[in-house]
């Protein structure tokens, strides 16, 4: 793989994203929503009905089950352990959005080019199928992480100052940087070569952003399941689940490759 | 430069190539002609690598277009397809700019800028491409495809689009490029602009119908004929015909004082025929060669087919000698 061609051309989907700002609006927007919600819950919330977090038996009992798992918990009092675990939780949500947003870039980027005709120059160059296909998913990767990771950087800025104190200390952990700077960014890369695959095989970039997004399932699964109570998933679980993205993601790249035909593109597509 | 050797392209049950052989040499202008349908664009895509044939090689300085060798063989190849293709968001330096990266131009800024004055852009390289006229977008498509400068231009339909300034300004380049030792292959309908720039010109309807100079192709299916202007007498005329006639000439036709007819050999009976003319009572006011267009020897050969007698081998182009 060439490095020179895939900057030359991820520098041309991001000259287009700039001229196109609402391109990353989905992005922008959903992390707005993973700002605000854990805030409403943790703390308006029980404001406005003047019930604490910690008096709710649920969430005293899923609580108990998880200050056991997770780290930094017990060692603070009823309601703040309460809020830290919410916040811990809400993480998740950080790393559905840039998945959800980049979808819709990515669902775009293949199709885009047959839609404008754009694609037919583009094969005439020496660039590889592979090199395509990394640029787009780059491409449309790294703003949304970029915009995820200034969203958690706001994220802690903010539990530091509005929830309880040694709140935000538990977000800082292995735990949360396994998350973060993991799982993230391989559940995106692998929906957004899934992405990929499948618009260089539709004319619509509605059908590749609908069958990709069914990826974030898994996650949310994940937020709903330990907020519910029903499991805890520490951080040997999640490298183990990490170790099982990167190997889908490894494989999709090379099935995306495999799905890119030429030929069928340049004859076939109107 | 370029050797396409018995090449067949089929898609499914239908054979849109069939058969296809012919070479282009550096320094040479080479014009793909031939009806909506009859594979030019899908031959063209075989030269650029984009394609492969079905049978048959496409090969460039000698280098079969293989998959391990069709990447590299790209780099040397400038493609200017059937749409421009270009990013509408992106000005027009960025798209070229895109492009040199593509190709690893060593220093892709001087490059582009060396394109746009050549084209003639440099005042536009700023402005978004979705603001061009058509033709300015032709005229960028066709720059973006010289960006990186390479040994072989393919172009379809390159002046579609242009106004007739715009077209010559493609029309000298094409030129240039020819000085420069460049391979270049040419696919149009305007047989008009192929005859002023091209070297040979191929006429292909699925398989190749003929190929040749010009010139050549025009002797070999009309033979050489002379037109003879003579003072206008109707009565005169039928005499002038049978003279014409009885000093070698063939297929003598009249109109208005115009004689047009088939003469053996380049200008040997010329002389003969312009005597019998003159003792038959004509007032002789011009003698010349008639030269038919090109688009009467396309339109000739796309209804009868190769004539007997044209000058391609079978050893040369096998296809071409079914």
């Amino acid at each position: 793989m060439n490095g020179r061609r895939i900057a030359a051309l991820m520098s041309k989907e991001l000259r287009e994203m700039r001229s196109n700002p609402a391109a990353i609006l989905p992005v922008v927007l959903l992390i707005a929503v993973c700002l605000v919600l854990p805030f409403f819950v943790a703390i308006v919330l029980p404001a406005m009905t003047g019930e604490s977090l910690s008096s709710d038996r649920t969430i005293a009992e899923v609580l108990a089950y998880a200050q056991a798992r997770l780290p930094g918990l017990d060692a603070l009092p009823p309601e703040s352990a309460a809020q830290a675990f919410l916040f811990q939780q809400f993480l998740f949500l950080f790393l559905v959005a840039p998945i959800v947003g980049a979808v819709s870039l990515a669902a775009y980027a293949v199709v885009g080019e047959k839609q404008g005709r754009t694609l037919e120059p583009l094969l005439t160059t020496p660039l590889t199928t592979a090199e395509l296909l990394v640029s787009k998913v780059l491409a449309a990767f790294l703003p949304a992480l970029a915009i995820e990771f200034f969203g958690l950087a706001l994220y802690v800025a903010l539990t530091v100052s509005v929830a309880a104190p040694g709140v935000a200390r538990t977000l800082v952990s292995g735990r949360s940087l396994i998350l973060v700077a993991l799982l993230g960014p391989l559940a995106s890369l692998a929906a957004l070569q899934l992405t990929i695959a499948i618009s260089s095989r539709v004319n619509d970039p509605r059908s590749a952003q609908q069958i990709a997004v069914l990826l974030v399932l898994p996650l949310v699964l994940m937020l709903v399941g330990q907020v519910a109570g029903a499991f805890v998933i520490t951080s040997s679980m999640l490298l183990a689940v990490c170790a099982g993205l990167a190997i889908v993601w490894i494989l999709l790249v090379f099935f995306s490759v495999a799905l890119f035909d030429r030929e069928s593109i340049l004859t076939r597509w109107k | 430069m370029i050797t396409v050797e018995r090449v067949t392209r089929r898609f499914g049950s239908r054979t849109a190539v069939d058969d296809v052989s012919f070479d282009v040499k550096a320094g040479e202008v080479f014009g793909l002609l031939g009806p909506n349908g009859a594979g030019k664009t899908t031959t063209l895509r075989m030269l650029g690598g984009l394609i492969p044939p079905t049978s048959g090689t496409v090969r460039i300085d000698g280098q079969p277009f293989t998959r391990a060798t069709s990447h590299a063989l790209r780099e040397r190849v400038g493609f200017l397809t059937e749409t421009p293709g270009l990013w509408d968001q992106l000005t027009v330096e960025e798209n070229l700019l895109v492009y040199a990266r593509l190709f690893s131009v060593k220093d892709p800024r001087s490059a582009v800028r060396s394109i746009l004055e050549t084209f003639e852009l440099r005042d536009r390289r700023a402005d978004r491409v979705a603001l061009l006229s058509k033709g300015m977008k032709q005229k960028l498509a066709i720059a973006r495809a010289l960006v990186h400068t390479p040994r072989v231009v393919l172009l379809d339909e390159p002046t579609a689009n242009l106004d007739p300034q715009t077209a010559r300004t493609v029309r000298d380049l094409l030129r240039t490029l020819r000085d420069a030792g460049r391979a270049i292959v040419v696919s149009t309908h305007n047989l008009d602009e192929i005859e002023r720039v091209a070297d040979r010109v191929a006429l292909v309807s699925g398989r190749l119908i003929a190929i040749g100079e010009p010139a050549v192709l025009r002797r070999e299916v009309f033979g050489h004929r002379l037109r003879v202007r003579v003072g206008a007498s109707r009565e005169g005329t039928p005499a002038f015909v049978r003279a014409a006639e009885g000093a070698g000439a063939h297929d003598v036709r009249a109109d208005d004082g115009l004689l047009s007819m088939s003469v053996d050999g380049a200008n040997g009976s010329t002389p003969a025929i312009v005597r019998a003319l003159v003792e038959a009572g004509a007032d002789i006011f011009e003698v010349a060669d008639d030269a038919p267009s090109l688009e009467d020897v396309y339109l000739r050969l796309l209804e009868t087919g190769r004539p007997e007698g044209l000058r391609y081998s079978s050893k040369e182009y096998p296809g071409a000698a079914r």
